[in-house]
């Protein structure tokens, strides 16, 4: 395709980074400022390099700690779910059995839940099995909350798969299995990368039932220790940025390297129906 | 791992169960290892009721991450000192007083075993007394001793002539003031609001070439609970109340709570705070004044330090504060805040539960968060203590703020009182055009009808 | 014959394991939940079976109603939006241009900041005084501040504000992947014709977006239905309700006031509408998926 209207382009991609990163760069320029800055009247532009709120978040909120947890559940939560989902996406795309446009709007019907309304139950069937104020307390409902949007994308990317080297080794005697793990996994590792990069952000972003499990300091993930650096009655705006700035980084270095694997495989995977 | 599990039976009544036998059998060395060196000298230090040879009971108690994190450390490092045989285990919730409720109601609500020790704001103890959430303390508590601390924190932990909680400190609503502008324009704080009103407009006349910005009032309306404080000051002050003196019926429509949200309305929002302050809670209202932009600004007693702390405040040394203001033929009334110790009612160590609490709640524990974390005692006795003052010399003018202050409606339903309340004030703020006493008669309608419901359900 | 039923054991074994998953952590819930819903309970109060009592409550409920009335007009609005600057950040980074990998990851970091973190941010950059909005649009003149969150209008635009910043480039991403299947010829042939580059847009590429754009409508409706982060920390419902959506008047039934049953039924009927909803746009966007699977 040629570009028929530079400007317009230039103008559309100047307005898309600055409206995406702006707002963002003024919380990290307040992440810089010192305490009295953060609420002058009118606001300072230029931060005085301090780096006092960093020290703050990292020391006295303990802030690598949070990550260390965050890291835990999210990976946990994205490996569990993509090994549960990949045979069930796997099964509903390629092999022959009854009930299958059930399963996939029931899951679709699942994943439009209010979470509130199953928080409540949830977390008595945690306190039963003894998984409150636990990593795997958490990472079940997380599994069980990601699962049917990454079984949708990883069925449709399956069935955009060309089916003809599987038939060939179903034909030479391998098992569903053995075709999933040989011939498919393989071929689909974009849509498997899509998948585990949704269900990451979404267990490293979830607040709300990250609160109601993990009330135990230790063990408590990022969304929650920020939320929990807010006084009875004080608001401590840099650290908050500062602790933001921190917790945003590894994403932005995952989008980073990544975001030709996440552009891929959705494009493969989401929408073709 | 699985034998010194069980040889310590651990498992039977902690909630180390919750945990796999490996992070369990980690958590009972670990306990050992700690427990050890106390339990030697132990044997020296009279350890109430229990001996040695026993395992260490742990405590769960939800709390927050605090202001001053190592005082509490250091506090709670103490009681386990004076009593080997008890670990505290801190579980954290968020500081809002919104917030820690509503997870801490989730646990009570599942009868959760494992927990033990908690905060309640000063509005719960109906709640959590009429759920059966909260242990009765009358027995653990004499009247000798409740007689010791401030009335008002005492009456906000009674329910039903039972007691539910043990205040640790005492918070009320107060006024602050640019003493050098008051100063300057030769008034003396005032006394009734409509005073404040001409003081202020007075003031913000004469500095408009100088501090074109300055604001005559900066206070909290942000749809929140501190709305229902800051209501409460108006409305009491002018005789008027949210419920009626039985507590049975709403009492909002009654002229003198009408008045009183009118003058809010016409006089405070419209002209002295601007309509900004539908924004504020206590951050952001005192960020105005500490920058120097409000001459008058109501706020809890944490304000003082930080309004005197050069690292936040521009207004260091010019600050006064004194009881709120009333209107003429009323009281000067203070919101009362704070937060009273609990004890759960699914606690199996209720004993100990309540050692630790005496323990924190003791003369020596709140004199030393008087000085260390700048928490206002709810001992009366403290008010005189020479250390005390000299490490806060503001209490001197507080006590009698304190002494005004003026509890919440108290009954099982006051969450759902409190949100209906913060609808209607918060509307009849946010659209000046709403009509009053309609919006009064809506919230009235509603709050009686939850009244009557928790009567019905009793009766 | 055995072959099939093999693959038919096989099949289910495999799908076993994800809906054991579903069937504890989300169904189970939510049956219990919509049993909570038929019972009457509030603290201090014993529970009691009241059938469908809590709907017809939510039915006569005004405060409910204006709920439902400001979370509608959320969906809308920003959906919308969402869809629009959704399209464009698709069709910018479809382009080929220097740079276009950073572009990409440059748009792609709002979708990535915690919900709670990117609204504790707005709160902080809509401040009335020492806020940076003001600062850009004002610069010096603090008298011309505005306190946008004071207003019920500008309040809720905040929200939709914050809502629009945070998503559109996950939209967009859902629109790029449909951008990506259509196949160059199909311009080439229309240029040919002589078309303009609006032309081409609206007479070749919108058709075939269509799906594309409607996964994203359905995503992002079912998201924006359940919005509660942004509220809560930004607004907390206010000023007067005014962004009260109805996940929150659900939540604070549910969670602060204790109304057990009452919460429940708020929560299901959101859930219903939802489902609702999607079985209207699943029957445009998904039918040709699901007849394929039954197949």
């Amino acid at each position: 395709m040629t570009k028929p209207l530079r400007p317009a382009l230039l103008g559309g991609i100047l307005l898309a980074v600055l409206g995406s990163l702006c707002p963002f760069l003024w919380f990290v320029l307040t992440s810089f400022k010192s305490q009295i800055q953060v609420e002058a009247i009118p606001p300072t532009w230029w931060p005085d390099g301090s780096l006092g709120f960093y020290a703050s978040a990292l020391i006295e909120h303990r802030l690598l700690h949070y990550i260390l947890n965050s890291v835990i559940v999210a990976c946990a939560t994205t490996i569990i779910a993509l090994v549960v989902a990949t045979p069930a996406a796997y099964a509903l795309a390629r092999l022959r059995m009854a009930g299958k446009a059930w399963i996939l709007g029931g899951l679709l019907c699942v994943a439009m839940f209010p979470h509130i309304v199953i928080a409540g139950p949830v977390w008595q069937i945690l306190e039963r099995l003894g998984g409150l104020n636990t990593h795997w307390g958490l990472v079940l409902p997380y599994v069980s909350l990601t699962l049917p949007l990454a079984v949708w994308i990883l069925t449709t990317f399956f069935q955009e798969l060309p089916f003809e080297l599987e038939e060939a080794a179903r034909i030479d005697g391998c098992t569903a299995w053995q075709a999933l793990y040989r011939i498919v996994l393989p071929l689909a590792a974009p849509g498997l990368f899509t998948t585990a990069i949704l269900t990451f952000i979404y267990a490293w972003n979830e607040f709300f039932f990250a609160l109601l499990i993990l009330t135990d300091p230790e063990r408590q993930t990022l969304p929650v220790g920020i939320a929990l650096f807010q006084g009875e009655f004080t608001m401590p705006w840099g650290e908050i940025a500062a602790a933001s700035v921190i917790a945003t980084l590894p994403l932005i270095i995952i989008v980073l390297l990544f975001q030709r694997g996440i552009i891929n495989g959705l494009s493969a995977g989401a929408v073709k129906g | 791992m699985n034998g010194l599990r069980a040889s310590f039976s651990i498992a039977a009544y902690s909630p180390l169960r919750h945990l796999s036998p490996w992070a369990a059998g980690l958590f009972t060395v670990a306990v050992l290892c700690a427990g050890h060196v106390p339990l030697t000298h132990c044997q020296e230090l009279p350890a109430p009721g229990k001996h040695s040879g026993s395992p260490p009971i742990t405590l769960h108690f939800v709390t927050w991450k605090a202001d001053h994190p190592q005082a509490w450390d250091e506090a709670i490092q103490r009681f386990e000192q004076a009593y080997p045989h008890v670990r505290i285990k801190r579980e954290i919730a968020p500081h809002s007083s919104t917030a820690y409720h509503d997870l801490l109601t989730q646990k009570l609500r599942n009868r959760d075993v494992s927990l033990d020790l908690f905060f309640m704001d000063v509005i719960w103890p109906a709640e959590f007394a009429a759920a059966g959430w909260a242990l009765p303390l009358d027995d653990y508590f004499p009247h000798g001793e409740r007689e010791k601390f401030l009335p008002a924190t005492i009456a906000s932990g009674v329910y039903r002539h039972h007691i539910y909680g043990v205040p640790s400190r005492i918070d009320s609503g107060m006024l602050y003031y640019r003493k050098d502008l008051l100063e300057k324009y030769e008034f003396s704080p005032p006394s009734t609001w409509n005073a404040l009103v001409r003081q202020a407009q007075a003031i913000l006349e004469g500095e408009r070439t100088t501090h074109p910005l300055l604001r005559g009032y900066s206070g909290q309306f942000k749809q929140y609970e501190g709305l229902v404080c800051d209501m409460l000051e108006f409305v009491g002050s002018h005789n008027g109340s949210f419920l009626t003196e039985d507590g049975r019926r709403s009492n909002l429509t009654a002229p003198e709570s009408m008045q009183a949200v009118r003058f809010v309305r016409e006089q405070i929002i419209q002209r002295l705070a601007t309509p900004a302050a539908l924004t504020y809670q206590e951050p952001e209202s005192l960020a105005v004044f500490i920058q120097g932009k409000a001459v008058f600004h109501r706020n809890w007693p944490y304000a003082w330090g930080l309004a005197n702390d050069p690292r936040h405040s521009k207004i260091v040394g010019k600050v006064g504060v004194t009881t709120l203001p009333h209107f003429s033929g009323g009281k000067s009334t203070s919101a009362l805040g704070g937060w009273l110790y609990g004890i759960s009612a699914y606690s199996q160590h209720p004993d100990e539960a309540w050692a630790f609490i005496e323990f924190m709640t003791s003369p020596e524990s709140q004199k030393y968060f008087a000085i260390h974390a700048s928490l206002a005692p709810s001992r009366l006795a403290l008010y005189a203590d020479p250390e005390v003052l000299h490490a806060n010399p503001q209490y001197k003018n507080l006590l009698p703020v304190f002494q005004t202050a003026q509890p919440r409606p108290r009954t099982p339903v006051y969450p759902i009182v409190s949100h209906i309340l913060q609808r209607y004030f918060s509307r009849v703020l946010a659209f000046p055009k709403t009509d009053i006493l309609e919006e009064a008669q809506e919230a009235d309608r509603k709050i009686n009808r939850f009244l009557s419901l928790i009567r019905d359900a009793r009766e | 014959m055995t072959q099939s039923t093999r693959e038919r054991t096989t099949g289910w074994l495999m799908v076993f394991p994800a809906l054991t998953f579903v069937a504890v952590f989300s169904l189970y819930p939510a049956m219990d939940s919509f049993l909570l819903s038929l019972y009457s309970e509030f603290p201090g109060s014993e529970r009691s079976f009241i059938g469908f009592g809590n709907y017809a409550e939510l039915v006569r409920d005004p405060v409910a109603h204006q709920a439902f009335i400001v979370t509608l007009g959320f969906v809308l609005l920003s959906t919308t939006l969402e869809l629009l600057l959704g399209t464009s950040i698709a069709l910018v980074i479809h382009e080929r241009f220097k740079g276009r990998g950073w572009t990409r990851a440059a748009v792609l970091i709002p979708w990535a900041i915690p919900t709670v973190v990117a609204a504790q941010m707005w709160r902080f950059l809509l401040n009335d005084q020492y806020g940076d909005v003001n600062a850009i649009l004002f610069g010096d003149q603090v008298d011309a501040y505005v306190p946008w969150l004071a207003d019920p209008w500008m309040a809720f635009g905040a929200i939709v504000l914050a809502d629009v910043w945070k998503t559109s480039s996950f939209a967009g991403l859902l629109i790029l992947a449909g951008l990506q299947v259509i196949p160059d010829e199909t311009y080439d042939a229309a240029r040919i014709d002589g078309a303009t580059a609006w032309q081409r847009f609206w007479h070749i590429t919108l058709p075939l977006l269509k799906p594309a754009l409607l996964t994203a409508l359905l995503f992002r409706t079912i998201d924006a239905f359940r919005v509660f982060d942004l509220v809560f920390v930004m607004t907390q419902g206010g000023p007067g309700d005014a962004t009260q959506v109805i996940q929150f008047y659900g939540y604070k039934t549910l969670f602060t006031e204790g109304r057990v049953g009452y919460g429940t039924t708020i929560s299901v009927t959101v859930f219903v509408a939802l489902a609702i909803l999607s079985l209207f746009y699943v029957r445009t966007v998904g039918s040709k998926l699901l007849q394929r699977e039954a197949a």
